[in-house]
């Protein structure tokens, strides 16, 4: 039964906030191990929802919910040990949030449902906002306070667009479930006006939630101030959630032979977002903030190719899968970072070769990887979009996605070369653990096999993702 | 005969230009308050033909848009800042002017979109177009941190009224569901203030600006 797989998070988590501190760690690796189980089997079986109004097993909805399940599964186990180095005072709300939020965003993938759609987005919001308070102080504060209000307005029109979808079916006198799903089916009868202003509110709003220029400005804030498992989470997979929403209305308007309209748009907000990483990246000064903006322009990157459609539609899973495989590995390795140099400036760190070699394989291999080049996937997610680009005529666009690229790659290698390499003369104050190593290690091997051999059922599910978003 | 639901939105409406003027929290805060009550009670009075499970919802909503929400707030706020003033960017009386002008703007512009079934109800559109407006201002025309919290239900309730008029087919659950995300939301909201309150013995967002580029 599909709607096992988020009600199990839920009661743990529940769960979670009345136990006594310790014994919260051991809970959040079994219930990650369930979900993940439970994932898999919803892979091989697929089967029909119990309320199946509101909910559904999509192929883009499975694809994320995997992507949720592994990445929630290898950080629960970096974070047993992250909790024992690092020092959290209410350890019981922080595993217990955690958890919520896993059941929230399970809740986000197998939404079918319009509304509900709409609900798990707010409530992964109400769920994390608790972690990215998790360190008391008045910058985490600060950051909390403008993720949660700016986020809550901007789902807000999300809403608003939800219902002007309503409004679409009744003046187009159709009536069927307000489901994503019997909707795309109807498309062709809705009306237009409303169904284009309803799009317009939906991008916006969970475009806030996805990080797109220029409603990011909350993203670095939450992702630099939240301890790292909850970052990776953050960046890893709540932003494909949020993307979700925008790919499941984009469909809608694909089918509705709208597909210009919300392509464009969509490009022009990757663009807009890509930009923007670029010119915050060359000038940044810490390091996980320099990680949020990446996470900004790789959120542009996927809304661009989701934009040009077809072949960059393909090419946008890919990253998304990939961007988030690597950068969580790359969000967990900050965290040890972290802990050794106690400091959050680039320039507070160096000689990371030397003084943490495993964390600066993974580190420097998710650079790396993030950067685009091989043997990593979001390469081949790059070149898609960019072929598709140029295939559909886009050379502009094609022209200033190359351009930002390479600028973001300039500065992202500055900065990683001087946390690596440059000797300050400072020493550190950990070792590093294995749990705290190895599962970035699996992540980036993960991105590396699946860059050389993709399963069969994979591969076609994300053909039957994307084939609605243009040939 | 003059027409309850209107009756009801024209007060609504004087309550975006009392919000709009008002100086003090407290002042503020009941007259979102009985913003929220106004909004709720529309639906009873809209005639879908209404069921008992509608009726059960339009008072739920009532409690925790009416009572619940600015109780909450109120709470969190009660003990330091409940003497300050609002501390606006734009003043008084150009928020007044600037609220007239977007109830003339929301007039005018409503009867360009061909809604189904507002023919009945002449301020349906133009209040909740309203709403969303003035929510949007009180987020950027005022630095405090609990007005902004209240310019973001505003902002809700306007939301909730354009959703009042297609609500025969939403599920009533689902309904639910979002308000109990509105709610759940403000009181995250709520314990942020506090926090803030704590921190920074002040709810001025002036003082949040030690993260940015």
């Amino acid at each position: 039964m599909v709607e096992l797989v988020f009600m199990t998070p839920f009661l743990t988590g529940v769960i979670a906030f009345f136990l006594p501190r310790t014994t919260g760690r051991l809970l959040l690796v079994i219930t990650g191990s369930i979900h993940l189980l439970l994932s898999l089997s919803l892979w091989i079986r697929r089967p029909i929802a119990v309320f199946p109004d509101y909910f559904a097993v999509t192929p883009e909805g499975l694809l994320s919910l995997l992507v949720i399940s592994l990445l929630f599964f290898l950080i629960s186990i970096y974070t047993i040990a992250y909790l024992k180095e690092a020092d959290i005072r209410s350890e019981n709300i922080f595993t217990g949030s955690m958890l919520l939020f896993l059941s929230t965003m399970t809740m986000v993938t197998l939404s079918d449902h319009i509304m509900v759609m709409w609900i798990a987005i707010e409530a992964t919001t109400l769920a994390s906002a608790p972690l990215i308070y998790t360190h008391r102080s008045a910058a985490s504060l600060e950051a909390t306070w403008k993720y949660v209000l700016i986020c809550s307005v901007g789902i807000a029109l999300a809403l608003l667009g939800s219902v002007l979808i309503d409004f679409s079916m009744e003046v187009g006198g159709v009536d069927v479930p307000v489901a994503f799903s019997s909707l795309t089916e109807v498309a062709q009868r809705l009306d237009p006006l409303w169904l284009k202003t309803g799009f317009v509110f939906i991008l916006v709003g969970y475009g806030t939630k996805m990080g797109l220029a220029p409603m990011h400005t909350w993203l670095p804030d939450a992702h630099s101030e939240a301890p790292s498992p909850a970052s990776a989470l953050l960046s890893g997979v709540l932003l494909n959630c949020a993307y979700l929403g925008i790919f499941k209305t984009n469909k809608i308007m694909q089918a509705a032979g709208l597909g210009n309209f919300s392509g464009n748009i969509l490009i022009v907000f990757g663009l807009a977002s890509m930009l923007a990483a670029a010119t915050f990246i060359i000038r940044q000064t810490e390091y996980k903030r320099l990680l949020a903006y990446s996470s900004i322009e790789n959120m542009g990157i996927i809304a661009f190719g989701t934009g040009i459609g077809g072949i960059g539609a393909y090419g946008a899973v890919l990253c998304l899968i990939h961007h988030s495989l690597i950068k969580s590995a790359l969000f967990l390795s900050s965290g040890n970072i972290l802990l050794g140099y106690g400091s959050r400036l680039i320039e507070g760190t160096g000689n990371l070769a030397k003084l943490m070699p495993k964390t600066f394989v993974t580190f420097f291999g998710g650079f790396v990887g993030i950067a685009g080049m091989p043997p990593f996937g979001i390469f081949l997610g790059e070149i898609f979009i960019i072929l598709g680009a140029f295939r559909t005529g886009h050379y502009w666009g094609a022209g200033l996605f190359i351009l930002s690229i390479c600028v973001i790659f300039a500065g992202f290698a500055n900065h990683v070369m001087k946390i690596a390499f440059s000797d300050t003369g400072i020493e550190i104050k950990t070792n590093e653990s294995p749990n705290m190593v190895w599962p970035q290690f699996a992540l980036l091997i993960t991105s590396i096999v699946l860059f050389f051999w993709m399963p069969g059922t994979l591969y076609q599910t994300i053909i039957n993702a994307v084939n609605a978003v243009g040939p | 005969m003059i027409d309850s639901v209107d009756t009801i939105l024209a007060l609504v409406l004087l309550s975006v230009l009392f919000s709009f003027g008002t100086s003090r929290l407290p002042a503020l805060i009941k007259i979102i308050a009985f913003q929220g009550v106004a909004v709720s009670i529309v639906p009873l009075f809209i005639g879908h033909g209404l069921t008992t499970g509608g009726t059960v919802f339009t008072l739920v909503t009532l409690l925790i848009r009416g009572i619940v929400i600015p109780l909450c707030i109120y709470l969190a706020i009660k003990k330091v800042a409940i003497r300050r003033e609002v501390e606006p960017i734009v003043g008084y009386h150009a928020s007044l002017l600037v609220g007239l002008i977007l109830i003339v703007a929301a007039t005018f512009v409503s009867p360009k979109f061909n809604l189904p079934q507002t023919s009945g109800n002449v301020l349906l559109l133009p209040t909740a177009i309203t709403l969303l407006a003035a929510g949007m201002f009180l987020l950027m025309a005022r630095r405090n941190a609990i007005a902004m919290v209240l310019g973001y239900i505003v902002m809700e309730n306007g939301i909730y009224l354009v959703g009042t008029s297609f609500s025969v087919r939403a599920h009533h659950i689902v309904e639910f569901g979002i308000l109990l995300d509105v709610l759940a939301g403000v009181m995250i909201m709520a314990v942020i203030l506090q926090n803030i309150k704590q921190a920074f013995d002040d709810v001025d967002t002036a003082l949040l600006r030690t993260l940015k580029e």
